[in-house]
């Protein structure tokens, strides 16, 4: 397995960030700028920052195909970055109309279409309007009970996941005449009108939900939770009772995000600063173990040969033992909690290599 | 108008929408209303088998029959069942117990939820002697009548007997936090069904 390709951008946490289709340039909040890297050689450079939030930014998404990026922050707006002639980007701001924060932002794979979660338990679904050279926001609203911490997207593009804090995930259709094809008729239902709830499923302990995430046949929905549990839906048809709902309880700390590789592998990163492994299909799934597991015994075992002499010759200087650095630093890559986890390569059999970024201010291309 | 704090305001008060008005119970899991009276029945037999020197399967039953929704009463009656039966097992049988009953079927839930019972234990003071007293003590205890409201409405398990049972709780956690991680500690803070 290649050693992670880490990137340390500044000491603050990344809220989110995101790659462009050919991997060039990096998307990354800090505070309320979003700042846009450039690859150089192995390294990232500054290019660019993008200035228009006023509070902290809390999503950002690169559409793969047109370029466009959006961000959405805590000052409750969203902008949609528009690249000009001149190098400059244009933002237009889109009013989403609510009244609390803007959480997490995500376009569909359409790229016609984006889905704001917020605090004020509204999912925004905005798409542009030719006529009136606007963005136009319409609400999801029911049945959600409190903020949505995540969304993800179907691949028709019509069907939305949502985590929210009052423990449930749900599927929603987010069709919009005009806009959308009608959908093929799936597992999760054949006539889906705007917010028509698809799924709705809660976890065992009713603990917030991080991240979800549809598998890549759309078939299978995935969900983390804050009780350190993940949990996968197999749903057997629209107004049926799902076929499977398996949920997994670790003895790790809770997870942020998670990312389906292939149908039967998901990958799971968050409060333990690890990237974990699940695997298994409907009949049931187990962690397998972590993307950082190769070379660490080797790490452990040079700390370990030191001689007593400068066991006790560090403890007479410094007031303790050990040599200084080590034991302020994680035994993991990620030196903090990891907030996001997204693909970063894909091939045919499934995504090879994923991007995490988290509140150290790293961000760590992995191999799988 | 002019000398009230605006910011003080709680606006979700006044929109119909809003968090502030809606029952916030409807998120919770539903759980099966318990009756006091079958508390202390499914104690009574959990006793039976711990008398009987079954001490894990008089664990395993109290745990895996926890009555999450049983009122304060029928909760803090079954906190002290499961309390004796944790301060009769040795310490040496702790980590086998546990083994067994993590690798058995639903056993993630079931060590979850002997975690809620630690932490609940942990929170009583002294639980075995005082959990039932307190219940019925706090009803008649008014602020006026003893003047001592905060020594009253807290015991901190004070004497050797309190601490015996403190230590007790304390090896428990150790022995299960060595086995399930700090994912049942989280998930005890997490969950909505309390014991």
């Amino acid at each position: 397995m290649a050693a992670p390709e880490v990137h340390h951008l500044f000491h603050a946490p990344i809220a989110d960030h995101s790659f462009s289709a050919d991997r060039n340039t990096l998307a990354v909040t800090h505070s309320n700028t979003l700042e846009l890297y450039k690859r150089n050689g192995n390294a990232f450079r500054l290019q660019d920052e993008l200035r228009g939030h006023d509070k902290t930014i809390t999503g950002v998404d690169i559409a793969p195909r047109s370029g466009r990026i959006v961000t959405c922050s805590q000052d409750r707006n969203a902008y949609v970055w528009e690249p000009s002639s001149t190098g400059q980007w244009k933002p237009t701001l889109v009013l989403l109309r609510i009244n609390r924060a803007a959480t997490c932002v995500r376009w569909s794979p359409s790229e016609t279409k984006f889905a704001v979660g917020s605090g004020a338990r509204i999912i925004a679904i905005c798409y542009f309007e030719e006529e009136n050279d606007w963005w136009i926001s319409k609400h999801l609203r029911k049945p959600l009970r409190s903020t949505v911490n995540c969304v993800a997207w179907h691949p028709n593009s019509v069907l939305l996941a949502a985590g929210s804090a009052d423990g449930h995930a749900r599927v929603f259709s987010s069709f919009i005449k005009g806009v959308d094809d009608r959908p093929e008729p799936s597992v999760w239902g054949e006539r889906l009108p705007f917010n028509t709830v698809c799924g709705e499923y809660l976890n065992p302990t009713a603990g917030w939900v991080h991240g979800v995430g549809f598998s890549p046949s759309g078939n299978a929905l995935a969900f983390c939770s804050h009780d350190s549990t993940i949990t996968v839906v197999y749903p057997s048809g629209p107004e049926q009772p799902p076929q499977a709902v398996i949920s997994v309880a670790t003895q790790l700390l809770p997870f942020a995000d998670l990312l389906w590789i292939s149908e039967s592998e998901i990958l799971c990163a968050g409060y333990d600063c690890e990237v974990y492994r699940f695997s298994g299909q409907a009949s049931g799934w187990q962690l397998t173990g972590s993307l950082e597991a190769a070379g660490k015994a080797g790490a452990a075992g040079v700390q370990r040969e030191e001689s007593a002499l400068n066991h006790f010759r560090s403890l007479d200087l410094k007031g303790r033992s050990g040599t200084g650095a080590d034991d302020t630093k994680l035994r993991t890559v990620h030196q903090n909690t990891i907030n996001t986890l997204r693909s970063y390569e894909e091939s045919g059999a499934g995504v090879r290599k994923v991007s995490t970024g988290g509140v150290d201010g790293r961000v760590v291309v992995w191999t799988v | 108008m002019a000398n009230i704090n605006w910011r003080t305001i709680n606006i979700d008060a006044l929109e119909a929408e809003s968090s502030y008005n809606f029952d916030l119970s409807t998120l919770t899991p539903a759980v099966q209303p318990v009756s006091t009276a079958d508390v202390q029945a499914l104690s009574g037999q959990i006793r039976q088998l711990s008398r009987g020197g079954d001490n894990e399967g008089a664990l395993r039953g109290a745990l895996e029959n926890a009555p999450f929704g049983a009122d304060e009463q029928g909760k803090s009656i079954h906190l002290s069942v499961v309390t004796e039966i944790l301060q009769n097992i040795r310490q040496a049988e702790m980590t086998p117990i546990l083994q067994r009953m993590y690798q058995s079927e639903n056993g993630s839930e079931v060590c979850d939820t002997l975690m809620k019972y630690l932490y609940k234990g942990m929170a009583q003071g002294a639980p075995s002697a005082n959990a039932t007293t307190n219940a019925t003590n706090a009803r008649n205890v008014t602020p006026q009548a003893t003047g001592f409201t905060q020594a009253g409405g807290r015991n901190f398990g004070g004497g050797e007997g309190g601490g015996q049972a403190m230590s007790v709780l304390l090896s428990w956690h150790e022995k299960l936090v060595e086995m399930v991680g700090p994912g049942s500690i989280v998930r005890v803070m997490s969950d909505r069904r309390t014991v």
